[in-house]
């Protein structure tokens, strides 16, 4: 069953910004990585999604229901935390997750002092005094407090130390584990490849491609780095499948996707010092579907 | 019911502060009264020598002014001045501080739509201008009693006292929309000092040329307190079309915020 189906999703703003067409969908149990670099349309995607922002064309479902007429019900199911935590300032931590628990009718108190706990967060300090990092952490609480079937982070783990972190993912993976459903938006890859089944590369507000994380990493992908003997040109390597091919002196490097044969066949032809054969990192994959479409 | 109740406390402080400073304002106004009253004629005389065009903009009528409506009457002026202060800015400030101090993103992602908001948003704006109301008639009441002369019109007093109330609610229907038409709007305070006293001056220079169509422009005006001193009883045109306005202001702001694009900060 797909939690989230978003269908031609379009929002215009004018002549900037906005996301045309998307269409992707998360499927249930699973955590789906949503990236692209600041501006894509990843937070008008999902603003859209949460009816803070109305379409301006297309549609999109949650749980089977329309995101913008089922909104109130649908939202009980979903938590959400978005990149920058604001929060009314004159109020203790405990009265904003009071408040946010209010809102659901269910008892979340347990709940709520499990996650402040792990995440060492002080429930009776004025939320005005905290750190952006544990303002960060009220958002993580508030947002995981009703043990929602949803989880949307928008770009979650801007202000949290590297172990902080470590111990988000972990209530993530969790959650995750006990059957929700996450949808994860970031501009960093490393983050997206650590958690995600799945990933969603959004640019310029449109979808480019939605691929399962081992299909973008394992066997489709070589970066390969090649030390040469003599200079050799980069043309040397214009075949199908090679991108991203750069030299510097002796040494050419690039992205090879394809027959491995072939490749291999090709380089036989040239003497080498020395060669490597590695799977890209994400990052190396993601700027290869941005240089493509250029 | 929750919006309610926190939103009311987020406006419990500055309704208390408003409150209290409405009762001091009108005690310190009324117990000048009695020194007033008892030079009643030098009072008088001294009035006359105030050009008309001034007592007519600062509402002034010499002989009322020595009974305790009379005298009540002027300074109830100035006290809807504060009143419609502290309405417009709670109007102004419901909807636009989520936005401004970016908490819209948290309150509009939980499971409530957004005509709940709105709804629970102005109830709990109601509620904190009632309760100033309320707490300064009855407050103006035991004043009345205490500082009186003579016997006066109780019905007339509390007619004339809870057109604060009404003057109050013009002024939340006209801040609510002010906050839906200047979506960017940066500083409550400014803008509602502004219009306030934009429609205070209205009202003082329709006065002073007696224009009555002027009447129907500035809330301060709906309610004439002579009008209602010798009649115990409102202006009903007057009352209706105020009436109108405000489920205008508010049906309209009930509209735009429901249909807004909340934008990412």
């Amino acid at each position: 069953m797909n939690v989230i189906e978003s269908n031609q999703l379009t929002k215009v703003y004018g002549k900037a910004r906005g996301i045309s067409n998307v269409t992707f969908s998360v499927r249930e149990g699973e955590i789906f990585g949503f990236i692209g670099p600041n501006g894509a349309g990843k937070s008008t995607t999902i603003r859209t999604l949460l009816a803070l922002i109305y379409p301006t064309s297309g549609s999109a479902t949650i749980f089977g229901k329309d995101c913008i007429k089922h909104a109130p019900e649908i939202k009980k199911e979903i938590g959400y935390l978005p990149s920058e935590v604001f929060y009314y300032d004159n109020m203790k931590v405990i009265d904003l997750l009071k408040y946010s628990a209010s809102f659901y009718k269910k008892d979340c108190t347990k709940r709520m002092k499990e996650l402040a706990d792990a995440l060492n967060l002080d429930l009776s300090k004025k939320i005005d005094d905290l750190s952006l990092g544990n303002k960060k952490k009220v958002g993580i609480v508030q947002g995981l407090l009703h043990e929602p079937k949803l989880i949307i982070l928008d770009e979650p783990t801007s202000g949290l130390d590297p172990l902080m972190q470590q111990k988000f993912f972990e209530l993530l993976k969790e959650e995750n584990k006990k059957g929700a459903t996450i949808l994860f938006s970031s501009h960093i890859l490393s983050e997206v490849q650590k958690l995600c089944d799945r990933v969603a590369i959004i640019k310029e507000g449109e979808i480019v491609k939605v691929e399962t994380m081992s299909a973008l990493t394992e066997n489709s992908y070589k970066k390969f780095r090649l030390e040469t003997i003599n200079e050799v040109s980069p043309d040397f390597f214009k075949l199908e499948g090679v991108t991203d091919i750069t030299r510097k002196e002796k040494t050419l490097s690039f992205i090879y996707k394809g027959n491995i044969n072939t490749i291999i066949t090709k380089i036989a032809e040239i003497p080498l010092k020395n060669l490597w054969v590695e799977e890209p990192t994400l990052e190396e994959i993601f700027m290869h579907y941005y240089e493509k479409e250029e | 019911m929750n919006i309610f109740l926190h939103e009311l406390r987020a406006y419990r402080k500055s309704t208390i502060i408003w409150t209290i400073s409405l009762m001091v304002l009108v005690l310190f106004f009324m117990a000048l009264f009695p020194s007033f009253t008892k030079d009643a004629e030098q009072v008088n005389e001294l009035l006359k020598t105030l050009p008309e065009a001034l007592r007519k903009a600062v509402g002034i009528e010499i002989g009322s002014f020595t009974s305790i409506l009379g005298f009540y009457s002027y300074v109830f002026m100035y006290i809807t001045l504060c009143g419609a202060i502290q309405a417009m800015m709670i109007g102004a400030s419901i909807l636009s501080k989520e936005v401004r101090e970016k908490t819209v993103d948290f309150l509009l992602t939980k499971p409530v739509s957004r005509s709940t908001v709105i709804v629970s948003k102005l109830s709990a704006a109601f509620v904190s201008i009632a309760i100033t109301s309320l707490f300064f008639v009855l407050w103006a009441y035991f004043i009345a009693l205490y500082v009186r002369t003579d016997d006066f019109n109780e019905q007339a007093f509390f007619l004339l006292s809870f057109t604060l109330f009404f003057v109050q609610v013009m002024f939340l229907a006209i801040g609510v929309i002010a906050s839906m038409l200047l979506p960017k709007l940066k500083s409550v305070l400014s803008i509602s000092l502004g219009v306030v006293f934009a429609f205070f001056f209205i009202g003082m220079f329709g006065s002073t040329v007696g224009e009555a169509s002027v009447r129907y422009i500035t809330p301060f005006k709906y309610f004439d307190s002579m009008y209602i001193i010798k009649n115990s009883q409102y202006e009903w045109s007057y009352l209706i079309v105020g009436l109108m306005w405000v489920i205008t202001a508010l049906v309209a702001s009930f509209f735009i915020y429901t249909k807004r694009d909340m934008d990412a900060v």
